[in-house]
């Protein structure tokens, strides 16, 4: 039942897509995401991870392997959740190509996600390791957030961001909306594979 | 070029025949009927909220037709909330999804994704999305393939399930008994409040408690007059206006006796006039009781005064200002966790005085040690009359001879305090509680102040919210040791209506349900307010207030309090 929703699904989307004929056009046009490539300093700010350990933040980024980043809190209604299975489709997708992917969360609710807060988390959604999720002093959390152009002065006002880091020239592919798994891999193995 | 024009053609057909089967494959859809309601409910609620199906499996759920995710992480509530009335978070408009609504036609306010002018703003008027009403039919379609009945396709964040007939049947009915009927103590004119005081809360304090929420209630009871005079001279309200005054009326549920009778007392309260929601409160004592009651009858409990509330992750109609004296005991737990200069196995010895404050306040440091995979510490509970006595406590530091101590007593060791701490260690520090100890925490001899840490769950900071929640930044701050204990009542009462509830209730609209109510007061944006740093929310959260600090006192008797740790310890 699943592969067939899913082939019918993937197939009767494709088909309203390439048919305006058939629904309203206003609508019909598939929402992309936008794709930039930007040069980030990374501030040099000591967070937590889910396990309670501090972790400089330059340091987790700044390695020999492409990194993927986001901004999300543990209670969110809409937009982290997609987040969040885009990222773990990508672990999966992955772990099937025998690669490494380093992810790494930032939470923008620093209040609440304790460590606690942030190891459920990544328990709901069956994250692999090499998943991190951070949190941190307001003050350090809005200097990332500064530092990344993704500053959100209140969670609610969030917005869907996804970024890549490049090992090779510490560039960073900006990914503005909601991807596909199949976009996001392409996105991520654009990055890997420089 | 003729073979694009044949593909196009053959996709065209395809698609055409693609949407007749999923119509065909769609249809029809056995009605819920033939489940008692109970049941619909009980299954219904457990696909909404939880994303498990009927036979206990998590509900496959796609978005953008290949990401695939658990529902059990990302269920039907995750964005239309409990009540199913929707949600506005990430620029995202989540629409209504209770029966009421999805059975009538429904315009949509502009949301992430719409269309764009060239400047990349919102095209308000060209992005209003209107559809007509659902059927059941229609519906199924639409959780299925995410399309609504006038072929509009969902924004990328909603899911496509692919339930079987039955399932969506179950879900179905479940909608359309949601949010279907008024919650009692609301009606389109008038809304009921109690708020609720225990026997043993002093004439002062219930005063103060009185005070602002009286006063609350006149405002709302003249706005409305106001409001109607208006319309006798002819003003033409908007949809939104008619709904925005209403007559609001407070009782007050006075509790006698023992705890283990309240649950019989509000019971009769509230069978005879039923409530919308409970307006704060007061209690001296442990606020169980009143939650476990709110929480068996779905009332919406706002923000009691109270240090001794219940700390529960998933329980959900009692809003508190912040976790209380638990609070305190966790922020030490954190605090110490971080302190670099104590030896990894010093010795830590907890005095608890025998009392619901001194437990609270272990049980939350116990709760976060644990927490932080810390070996347990060592736990005295004495009475008052054993802490007085002066062999036990110096027979317990001889014997165990604490590097660190958390003394959760009230004020009556202060004056015993310097000799008590001879015989610690030369570098053993002391933890105590700025509520507990109160006032006479100020009498602290001044040799000992660098060595004494101190609990504090009040700003620090120059307060320069707006007047909105009834101050400005004239009224001088409570922040000073000489403030310690004390409960803030009219302040904090005064926030909990004016910055807190009141924009809640004026989101309403025309959905008086009890659950909205909570959905939109836990969605709101952080406030910045008089006696806390931040007040956050979030789905699920329900303690507003999330900081503690520890700090020492200056010098002097009237000292300054020196913040050691950030208002959040991690």
């Amino acid at each position: 039942m699943k592969r067939l929703f899913r082939i019918c699904g993937i197939l009767f989307l494709s088909a309203l897509m390439t048919v305006p004929l058939i629904i309203s056009p206003a609508q019909a046009e598939s929402p992309k995401y936008k794709r930039s490539v930007e040069k980030y300093t990374i501030p040099d700010v000591v967070l937590t991870n889910q396990d309670g350990k501090k972790v400089r933040l330059e340091s987790l980024l700044n390695g020999d392997t492409p990194v993927v980043l986001d901004f999300i809190y543990g209670t969110c209604t809409t937009i982290c959740p997609v987040l969040s299975a885009g990222f773990v489709n990508l672990q999966n997708k992955a772990g099937a190509a025998n690669q490494n992917v380093r992810l790494v969360s930032i939470t923008i609710d620093p209040e609440n996600d304790t460590p606690k807060v942030l190891k459920e988390y990544l328990k709901r959604y069956r994250a692999k390791a090499d998943w991190d999720f951070l949190t941190g002093s307001r003050a350090d959390i809005n200097t990332v957030m500064r530092a990344f152009n993704a500053y959100i002065p209140d969670k609610m006002s969030h917005y869907p961001l996804n970024m890549i880091r490049s090992p090779k020239d510490g560039t960073w592919v900006r990914l503005f909306g909601i991807m596909g798994s199949r976009e996001f891999w392409d996105e991520y193995q654009s990055v890997a594979k420089k | 070029m003729i073979r694009k024009i044949l593909l196009t053609t053959l996709a065209l057909s395809a698609a055409q025949l693609l949407l007749c089967a999923v119509q065909v494959f769609a249809l029809p859809v056995p009605p819920a009927v033939d489940l008692p309601q109970a049941e619909i409910i009980r299954l219904g609620e457990r696909i909404f909220r939880d994303g498990i199906l009927p036979s206990g499996d998590p509900m496959p759920a796609f978005i953008r037709g290949d990401v695939e995710i658990d529902s059990s992480a990302f269920s039907c509530s995750s964005c239309h909330l409990r009540a199913g009335l929707g949600s506005l978070e990430g620029g995202v408009v989540t629409p209504p999804t209770n029966g009421s609504k999805l059975y009538k036609p429904y315009r949509r306010p502009p949301s992430l994704d719409d269309t764009h002018d060239h400047a990349g703003r919102y095209l308000y008027a060209k992005t209003i999305v209107e559809r007509p009403a659902y059927n059941r039919e229609k519906l199924a379609i639409a959780m299925r393939f995410g399309v609504d009945p006038a072929g509009q396709i969902f924004n990328d964040v909603m899911p496509r399930y692919p339930l079987s007939d039955r399932d969506m049947s179950v879900l179905t009915g479940y909608l359309e008994i949601l949010s279907s009927n008024f919650s009692p103590g609301a009606s389109v004119s008038a809304f009921r409040f109690a708020t609720i005081i225990t026997d043993d809360v002093s004439a002062e304090d219930r005063q103060a408690l009185l005070e602002p929420l009286r006063k609350f209630i006149d405002q709302k009871n003249q706005q409305l007059a106001t409001y109607e005079d208006f319309i006798k001279f002819g003003y033409k309200p908007t949809v939104d206006m008619k709904y925005a005054f209403n007559r609001a009326e407070l009782d007050i549920w006075e509790l006698k006796g023992p705890p283990e009778t309240w649950q019989g007392q509000l019971a009769a309260y509230n069978s005879k006039n039923p409530v919308f929601a409970v307006l704060s409160g007061i209690s001296n004592g442990e606020w169980r009781p009143i939650h476990d009651f709110c929480e068996a009858e779905r009332i919406p409990c706002l923000y009691p005064i109270t240090d001794l509330p219940v700390i529960s992750e998933t329980d959900w109609y009692t809003f508190y200002f912040n976790k209380g004296y638990a609070q305190e005991g966790e922020a030490t737990a954190r605090y110490l966790n971080h302190v670099k200069m104590l030896p990894v196995n010093t010795p830590i010895l907890q005095i608890v005085q025998e009392t619901l404050v001194g437990k609270a306040l272990a049980s939350g440091f116990n709760n976060s040690w644990q927490e932080l995979q810390r070996q347990p510490v060592t736990t005295m509970t004495l009475s008052a009359q054993q802490l007085q006595d002066r062999g036990t406590l110096a027979a317990l530091f001889k014997k165990h001879k604490p590097g660190v101590l958390l003394l959760w007593t009230d004020a009556a060791l202060v004056p015993r305090l310097s000799k008590l701490t001879k015989l610690l260690p030369a570098t053993g520090l002391i933890f105590i509680s700025s509520g507990y100890m109160g006032k006479k925490t100020a009498a602290i001899a001044e040799t000992l102040r660098s060595r004494v840490y101190i609990t504090y769950p009040y700003r620090l900071t120059p307060f320069v919210g707006s007047k909105d929640g009834g101050f400005d930044a004239k009224v001088p701050l409570l922040m000073g040791a000489k403030d310690f204990g004390d409960r803030r009542i009219i302040s904090r009462s005064t926030t909990m209506l004016k910055q807190a509830t009141l924009r809640g209730l004026n989101l309403l609209y025309d959905n008086l349900y009890r659950d909205h109510l909570l959905d939109i007061m836990s969605t709101q944006m952080d406030l910045i307010v008089r006696d806390y740093e931040r007040f956050s929310f979030g789905p699920g959260q329900r303690y507003a207030s999330k900081g503690c600090y520890i700090i020492q006192l200056g010098h002097g008797s009237d000292p300054p309090l020196l913040p050691r740790s950030e208002w959040v310890i991690l």
